[in-house]
C-alpha cells in the first residue's frame, strides 16, 4: 500500500477510520476481556471451594500454557485448531446462521482426509512430492466433505424451515456415531487393537520447522492464519461477504437488495463446513496421523463457538481468541498431568466465558463507562 | 385448548404421526420382523422411562418459550440435574443409599437447578443476554462442571453404581395383564411425569397464569398494558423450565443408577431432543409428552432389536432418535414460534 | 356543555414533556368534557400521542397536572390510569393474536374460581358489554384474534377497555387501518359510547374526520396548543392552517412535458399474500416514460403485494410483468435491479436500510452487482463512500456524515437517503411505496419535488400512497385499488376527493357502471378541489 496509489491509501484510511469510529469494536474488546477475567475468577473460586489451592492452580495454568517450549508448542497446536474451527463458526454466525455443527463437520472432514490419503497413496509416488500432493488432495477432500455435511442442515433450514441449531447438533451426534462405527469396523486398520484407521504414510506430514513437537507444525498454524486472511477479505471486501453479513444483520434488507436468502444460507453453511473440514484435515494430519473414535478427539468444534463469540464473530478477532483458548486447553493438559484439579474445570470456565459474553448489558450496568454507548437500543 | 381442538388444529401433524406408525408396522410385517418380539410390555415400560426425562425438559422448555424466552440451555440444566442428583445421593448415603436418600437428592437437584435458572433468568430477562448464546453457555458450563463434580467426588468422570429408583407396585392392579405392568408396576417418576404433563396443560390453558405466559411470549406490550408485570411472568417461566430440566436430569440418573460424565455425558442430547419434542408437540404440554414418548421408544429400540435377533451395529441403532429429530424438523420444522421469542421487553415506565 | 356544573372528565394543565433536548409537549392545556368526543388534531410529531401517553401513565410529565373527574392524579403506569378509569386504544392493537377474543378482553383481569379462569362469568360479562353498545363482538368471543378483520379487532380493544371499567377512552389514530365503511361503523360506536356517558379523546391528523366525529377540536403544532374550537364553528381550511401554520397548498402544478412510451407493463397480475390468500386479483397497469401512476387505496387492499410482485420480492401467481417490452415476470430481484427497477420500499427501517450499518455501507445496499461499487466481486469502498457522500450532499441528509449509523437518523433523513440511493441507479422505473410516510413536512416537500423533477426527466414512476392529497398532487393518472383490483384508473387533474373516496370504498359513483364510463365521468368532473 504505497502513497503512489491514492485510491488504495484512501481505502486504508477509510478502513482505519471505520474501526476507530466503530465504538462497538472497542466495546467488544472490553466485554471479551471482562468476560474472560470474570470467568477465570469464578473458576478460581470453584477451585478454592473444591478444596484446592487457587494460587497454585493459577501458577499451573501459566506454566502449562507458556512454561517451556513444549508448553508453547502445545498452546500453538490447540490455537491452530481453535482458530480454524473458530473461523468456521464466525463465518456462519456473522451471516446469522447458527452452525453448532462444526464439531461434526470437523470429524467428517478429518476422517475423509485420512481415508482419501490412504486410498490415493498407492496411486502416487512416495516422497515429498507425493506427500504434498496427498496433503493437498486430502485437505481438498476434507473441505468438500465438511462443506457437504454442513450444506445438508443449510438446505433443511433454507427450504424446510428446520432450525439449524438443533439439526446441526443432531448431525454432530450422527457424525460421531457413524464415524465411530466406521473406525471400529469397516475402516479399522488391519490388526489394530484400538478402533483406529491405518496410519497415513510417514512422508505425508507437515514439516515441524520451528518446534520440535510431534503434533505441532508451524505450517499448520500458517494454514490457519491464511484461512483467517482469506475469510476476512471475503467478508469485508467482496459482494458475497457483503450479502452474507447483511443477511446476518437484517434479513429483509438483504432480500430487498437482491440477496437470495435461501441460497445465502446454504452458501454460508457450506463455506463454514468447508473451513471446519480443513480444520479436521489439519487435526488428522498434524496431530493424529490416523483417525480414531471421534468421541475422543476433543471438542474443538464446540469450543470454537466460544472462540467465535469471544471474538464477536470477527474472523480477525478469532486469532487472539483462539490463542487464549489454546493456552487454556494447553494449561488443562498440563494440569491434568501435574495436579489433581480436574481438567473439566477448564471446560466449565469456557462455558462461563460464553455466558458472560452473551450478556454485555451485565458489564454496561455493573461497570458503567462513558463513551462506549454505540450500540444502545 | 382441548385435546380435540389440538387434534383438529394439528390434523396434518397427528395424521402423519399416525401414518408413520402404520408405515412402520407395515414394514415390519412385510419384512417379517418379529413385531411381538419388538413391541413388548417391557419395551413400553422402557420407552416410558426413556421418554420421562425428555418430556420433563420439553414441558419446561415450552413454558419458557411460550413466555418469550428461548431456553436453549435445557441440555445443560439436565446435565446439572443428573450430576447434582448423583452427588447428593452419594453425599447422603455413600455407596449404599436408601430410596429416601435418592428422593431427597432428586429434590435437592431440582432446587439447585432453580438457583442456576435464576441466574440464567436474570441474565436473559434483566440483562437482555442473547438467549441463544446464553443457552449454549449453560450447556458448556454443564458439560464442564457436571463431570468436574464427578471427578472431585469419585476421581473419575463416571460415578460408581449408586442407586436407582424402585418401581411403585400397586397390589392387585399390577396383576392386570399388560396395563397392570405398565401403569401399576412402574417407576413412580414416570407417573409423576404424567401428572406434571397434565398439570402443565391445565395451568397453561385454564388458569390466568397460563394466559399471562402466552401473552408474554406473543405480545408482551398487551400484557403490560393489562397491568401484569411481563418480567415477572418470564422469570417464573424460565425458572420453571430450569427446574423441570433439572428434574429431567435427576430422573435420568434415578433410572440409570449411576452418573456418566464422559463424552456428552449421560444426558447425551436429550435436552435438545426435548426442544424438538415440544416443537413437534406444537408447544402443547400433552403433545410434547407424546412426542417425547416417540423419541423414548426410538431410544429403546436397540434392546428390542437385540432380543429380536436383528443384527444392527449398536452405534448405528443408537442414532435413531437423532435421525428422527432431523426428519421431524425437516417435515414439521416451520412451526410457528411465539411472536416475541428472543426479544427482551422493557416496560416504558 | 356547562363546565361550571360538572368537572371535566379529564383536565390537563401545563403539561410539559421533554425527550432529551426535544420538547414534545410544551405547557399543554386540555379539557375533555364528560360525554363528548374531543379531537386532538395535528401532524405526525406534533405531540398528540405523547400528550395522551402522559395521561395514560406511559410517560411521566416534566411539568403540569392531570385531573380526572376533578381529582388531581399521578399515574406511574397504565395500570394506575386504568384504575382511574382511563383507557387507551393504541394504533398497534394490544391484542394477543393466537388467543381468543374472550381471553384477550379479560387478560390481566380474569375472574377465577378454584384457581381456574371462570370462563362462564367472563363470557356473560363481555357479551353484556358487547350487546349493550351493539358492538358485534359477542359472536366472535371464541374466535382467535388473528382470524378477525381489523375493524372487529378495534372493537375488541374498546370492549377490553370497557371491561376494565374505562370511563374515558383515548383512541390513537383509530381510523388509520380501517376501510371507509369501518370508519363509519367506528363513528357510530363512538356516538353510542358518548350517549352512554363515556368521554372520548380522538387523536387524528385527518381534518374531515375530526369535524365529523368530534364535538370539540384541539389543534397541536410543535408540541403546543394552537387553539381549541367547537367542531360546529370551524372549517377544514381553518383547521389545516392551524395545523401547519400556513395555507396548505394541495395544488398541482401544471406539467410541461408529455408522457412517452410505456416502460412498465403488468398484465393480468395475480399475487398471493403471506397466508396464501390471493391479494392481487388480476391487475393490468402501464406506466409510461415521464409519467407518475398513482395507486390510491386504503391500506391492505393488495398494494403491498402488487409492489412486491413488480419489484421481484414476491412470486407472481399468474400474469406477466414487462419492462420495456421484455418479460421479467420470473426474474430475480437482483436482475430486476440490474434491469432498472428502482424501489423505495414501504418499510424503510426493515428493508431500505440496514440500521446497524453506516451510510457508506448502506450506499452499497442493492448495488452489490453494480459498477463501480463492485468490480468482479470486489467491493470498492472508496467508491461506495463517494456515493454516500454524493447522496448526503444532494439530498441534504442530516447529519451530513456518511459514517453515521443509519439507525441514528430521523425518519425523514433515512427516507431521503433511500430515495437518493434508488434514484442514483439511473433506473427506467421507480416504484415508490408510501415514500413520505412518517416523514417531516420539509422532507415531504423535498421528496415530492424530486419525484416531479424525475418525472420531467422522463422517469416512469409507480407511486403508492394512502394519502389522497399527495396522490392528487403528484400523479398524472390515479389507479384506485380495492380488494386486489384496480376498480378504476382516472385522470388526476379532474377527479375529486369525493370520487376517489367512493372508488376507494369499492364503489363507482352509480354502482355497477362499466369502468371506462366512470372514468369518462371522472374526467368530466368539475375539478373542484376541496381543501
Amino acid at each position: 500500500m504505497s502513497d503512489a496509489d491514492p485510491g488504495r491509501a484512501r481505502a486504508a484510511v477509510d478502513r482505519a477510520a471505520d474501526r476507530m469510529l466503530d465504538a462497538s469494536v472497542l466495546q467488544r474488546v472490553v466485554v471479551a476481556t471482562a468476560s474472560t477475567a470474570l470467568a477465570l475468577l469464578v473458576g478460581l473460586a470453584v477451585v478454592a471451594a473444591a478444596g484446592y489451592d487457587p494460587l497454585l492452580f493459577l501458577g499451573n495454568v501459566f506454566e502449562g500454557a507458556f512454561g517451556d517450549e513444549n508448553a508453547l508448542a502445545r498452546t500453538l497446536k490447540f490455537a491452530t485448531l481453535f482458530i480454524l474451527t473458530g473461523v468456521a463458526v464466525a463465518v456462519a454466525f456473522r451471516a446469522g446462521v447458527f452452525n453448532i455443527g462444526v464439531q461434526g463437520q470437523f470429524v467428517v472432514g478429518g476422517v475423509v482426509c485420512v481415508v482419501a490419503i490412504l486410498r490415493l497413496a498407492p496411486a502416487l509416488p512416495t516422497g515429498t512430492a507425493g506427500g504434498v500432493a496427498l496433503l493437498v488432495l486430502g485437505t481438498a477432500a476434507a473441505a468438500l466433505a465438511g462443506g457437504a455435511y454442513a450444506a445438508l442442515p443449510g438446505v433443511l433450514k433454507a427450504y424446510a424451515g428446520a432450525n439449524e441449531i438443533i439439526t446441526t447438533i443432531m448431525l454432530n451426534f450422527i457424525a460421531v456415531g457413524v464415524v465411530g462405527y466406521l473406525v471400529e469396523g469397516p475402516l479399522r486398520g488391519e490388526g489394530n487393537r484400538a478402533p483406529n484407521t491405518e496410519r497415513i504414510p510417514e512422508y505425508v506430514e507437515l514439516p515441524a520447522v520451528a518446534f520440535d513437537s510431534p503434533d505441532f507444525s508451524v505450517v499448520g498454524l500458517a494454514v490457519a492464519l491464511a484461512v483467517v486472511a482469506v475469510v476476512s477479505v471475503v467478508m469485508t471486501r467482496t459482494d458475497v461477504g457483503y450479502d452474507m453479513v447483511t443477511s446476518g444483520h437484517q434479513e429483509r434488507a438483504a432480500t430487498y437488495s437482491g440477496v437470495d436468502a435461501a441460497r445465502t444460507v446454504v452458501a454460508t453453511m457450506t463455506l463454514s463446513g468447508m473451513i471446519a473440514g480443513i480444520a479436521g484435515a489439519v487435526f488428522a494430519v498434524m496431530v493424529q496421523g490416523y483417525y480414531s473414535d471421534p468421541s475422543g478427539v476433543g471438542t474443538y468444534g464446540f469450543d470454537a463457538i466460544a472462540v467465535s463469540l469471544l471474538a464477536a464473530n470477527n474472523p480477525l478477532g478469532v486469532v487472539p481468541a483462539g490463542l487464549l483458548f489454546g493456552a487454556l486447553d494447553s494449561a488443562g493438559t498440563h494440569i491434568g498431568i501435574n495436579s489433581d484439579v480436574p481438567v473439566q474445570l477448564i471446560d466449565g470456565i469456557v462455558g462461563l466465558v460464553v455466558l458472560f459474553v452473551a450478556a454485555p448489558e451485565l458489564f454496561r450496568v455493573v461497570a458503567p463507562r462513558a463513551g462506549f454507548g454505540g450500540d444502545d437500543r | 385448548m382441548s385435546v380435540t381442538d389440538y387434534a383438529a388444529e394439528n390434523r396434518v401433524r397427528v395424521g402423519s404421526a399416525a401414518a408413520l406408525v402404520v408405515l412402520v408396522a407395515a414394514a415390519a410385517v412385510a419384512l417379517d420382523l418379529l413385531v411381538e418380539a419388538i413391541v413388548t410390555v417391557g419395551f413400553v415400560e422402557r420407552a416410558l422411562q426413556a421418554a420421562t426425562p425428555i418430556a420433563l425438559a420439553a414441558i419446561g422448555g415450552l413454558y419458557a418459550e411460550k413466555s418469550g424466552v428461548f431456553n436453549i440451555g435445557l441440555e445443560g440444566f439436565m446435565v446439572f440435574g443428573a450430576a447434582n442428583a448423583a452427588a447428593v445421593t452419594w453425599l447422603l448415603g455413600g455407596g449404599s443409599p436408601s430410596q429416601a436418600d435418592l428422593w431427597l437428592a432428586i429434590l435437592a437437584a431440582v432446587l439447585i437447578s432453580v438457583a442456576y435458572a435464576v441466574v440464567f433468568a436474570v441474565l436473559t430477562v434483566r440483562y437482555e443476554a442473547d438467549q441463544i448464546v446464553a443457552g449454549l453457555a449453560v450447556w458448556f458450563v454443564g458439560l464442564g462442571f457436571g463431570p468436574f463434580t464427578a471427578v472431585v467426588l469419585w476421581g473419575s468422570r463416571n460415578s460408581p453404581s449408586i442407586a436407582s429408583v424402585n418401581d411403585l407396585t400397586v397390589p392387585v392392579l399390577s396383576a392386570v395383564p399388560v396395563v397392570g405392568r405398565i401403569l401399576f408396576d412402574a417407576s413412580p417418576l414416570v407417573l409423576l411425569t404424567a401428572v406434571l404433563a397434565v398439570a402443565a396443560w391445565v395451568v397453561l390453558y385454564r388458569t390466568r397464569y397460563g394466559y399471562w405466559i402466552q401473552a408474554a411470549g406473543e405480545n408482551p406490550e398487551a400484557l403490560d398494558t393489562a397491568g401484569v408485570n411481563v418480567a415477572r411472568v418470564r422469570y417464573a417461566a424460565v425458572i420453571f423450565s430450569g427446574a423441570m430440566a433439572g428434574l429431567g436430569g435427576a430422573v435420568l440418573l434415578a433410572h440409570a443408577g449411576s452418573f456418566i460424565g464422559t463424552g456428552d455425558t449421560m444426558v447425551n442430547g436429550r435436552g435438545w431432543i426435548g426442544i424438538v419434542a415440544y416443537l413437534f408437540g406444537s408447544y402443547n404440554p400433552l403433545g410434547a409428552a407424546a412426542a417425547a414418548l416417540l423419541f423414548g421408544g426410538l431410544d429403546m429400540l436397540q434392546i428390542q432389536f437385540q432380543t429380536a435377533g436383528i443384527d444392527l451395529p449398536n452405534r448405528l441403532v443408537n442414532l435413531f432418535p437423532y435421525v428422527a429429530v432431523v426428519v421431524v424438523l425437516t417435515f414439521w420444522g416451520s412451526t410457528r414460534m411465539p411472536a416475541a421469542v428472543g426479544e427482551p421487553y422493557e416496560s416504558e415506565e | 356543555m356547562d363546565a361550571s356544573d360538572a368537572p371535566p372528565a379529564v383536565r390537563l394543565e401545563g403539561i410539559t414533556k421533554r425527550f432529551g433536548d426535544v420538547v414534545a409537549n410544551d405547557g399543554v392545556d386540555f379539557a375533555l368534557e364528560k360525554g363528548s368526543v374531543h379531537a386532538l388534531l395535528g401532524e405526525n410529531g406534533s405531540g398528540k400521542t405523547t400528550l395522551m401517553s402522559v395521561l395514560y401513565g406511559l410517560y411521566d410529565q416534566d411539568a403540569g397536572t392531570i385531573c380526572v373527574d376533578g381529582e388531581p392524579r399521578t399515574f406511574d403506569s397504565p395500570r394506575d390510569a386504568m384504575d382511574a378509569g382511563v383507557g387507551m386504544i393504541h394504533q398497534h392493537f394490544q391484542l394477543v393474536d393466537p388467543m381468543t377474543v374472550l381471553q384477550n378482553v379479560i387478560l390481566g383481569h380474569e375472574p377465577t374460581e378454584n384457581g381456574l379462569v371462570d370462563e362462564a362469568t367472563a363470557r356473560e360479562d363481555v357479551a353484556a358489554i358487547s350487546s349493550r353498545y351493539d358492538f358485534d363482538v359477542g359472536r366472535h368471543l371464541d374466535a382467535r384474534v388473528r382470524d378477525l378483520d381489523l375493524g372487529i379487532r378495534q372493537r375488541v380493544e374498546i370492549v377490553k377497555s370497557l371491561y376494565r371499567g374505562a370511563e374515558v377512552l383515548v383512541l390513537d389514530e383509530p381510523t388509520a387501518v380501517l376501510t371507509p365503511q369501518e370508519v363509519e361503523r367506528l363513528f357510530d360506536v363512538m356516538a353510542e359510547l358518548t350517549a352512554a356517558g363515556r368521554s372520548l379523546v380522538f387523536i387524528t391528523h385527518k381534518l374531515d374526520e375530526a369535524l365529523t366525529a368530534a364535538d370539540r377540536v384541539t389543534v397541536l403544532r410543535d408540541g403546543e396548543v394552537v387553539d381549541t374550537v367547537a367542531a360546529a364553528d370551524t372549517t377544514e381550511r381553518e383547521l389545516a392552517r392551524m395545523m401547519v401554520g400556513r395555507e396548505v397548498l394541495f395544488d398541482r402544478e401544471p406539467r410541461e412535458t408529455a408522457p412517452g412510451d410505456p416502460v412498465l407493463d403488468a398484465e393480468g397480475l395475480r399475487v398471493r399474500g403471506d397466508r396464501g390468500v390471493e391479494r392481487v386479483r388480476g391487475v393490468d397497469c402501464t406506466v409510461r416514460e415521464g409519467e407518475i401512476l398513482g395507486v390510491a387505496g386504503v391500506q391492505g387492499n393488495g398494494q403491498t403485494e402488487l409492489v412486491e410482485a413488480i419489484t421481484g420480492l414476491r412470486p407472481v401467481a399468474a400474469g406477466t410483468v414487462r419492462l420495456r417490452g421484455g418479460d421479467v415476470t420470473g426474474a430475480s430481484r437482483r436482475r430486476r435491479i440490474e434491469e432498472g427497477i428502482a424501489y423505495v420500499p414501504e418499510d424503510r427501517q426493515a428493508e431500505g436500510l440496514v440500521q446497524d450499518y453506516d451510510l457508506v455501507r448502506n450506499a452499497l445496499l442493492g448495488n452489490q452487482t453494480v459498477e463501480p461499487y463492485v468490480n468482479r466481486h470486489v467491493v470498492d469502498w472508496a467508491a461506495a463512500r463517494d456515493h454516500a457522500e454524493d447522496i448526503v450532499r444532494e439530498y441534504d441528509v442530516q447529519p451530513p456524515n456518511p459514517r453515521a449509523r443509519a439507525g441514528s437518523l430521523s425518519g425523514g433523513n433515512q427516507q431521503k437517503f433511500v430515495v437518493g440511493r434508488e434514484i442514483a441507479h439511473d433506473p427506467d422505473v421507480m416504484v415508490a411505496s408510501h415514500p413520505t410516510r412518517g416523514v417531516d413536512i420539509g422532507s415531504i416537500e423535498f421528496i415530492h419535488d424530486r419525484l416531479l423533477a424525475l418525472r420531467d426527466e422522463g422517469l416512469a414512476i409507480l407511486f403508492v400512497s394512502s394519502k389522497l392529497e399527495e396522490i392528487r398532487k403528484l400523479s398524472d393518472r390515479v389507479a384506485v385499488m380495492y380488494e386486489g383490483e384496480f376498480v378504476d384508473t382516472v385522470d388526476a387533474e379532474r377527479v375529486t376527493d369525493e370520487e376517489l373516496g367512493l372508488l376507494m370504498a369499492g364503489r363507482g359513483r352509480d354502482g355497477d357502471e362499466p369502468a371506462d364510463e366512470v372514468a369518462e365521468r371522472a374526467t368530466d368532473g368539475s375539478g373542484g378541489v376541496s381543501p
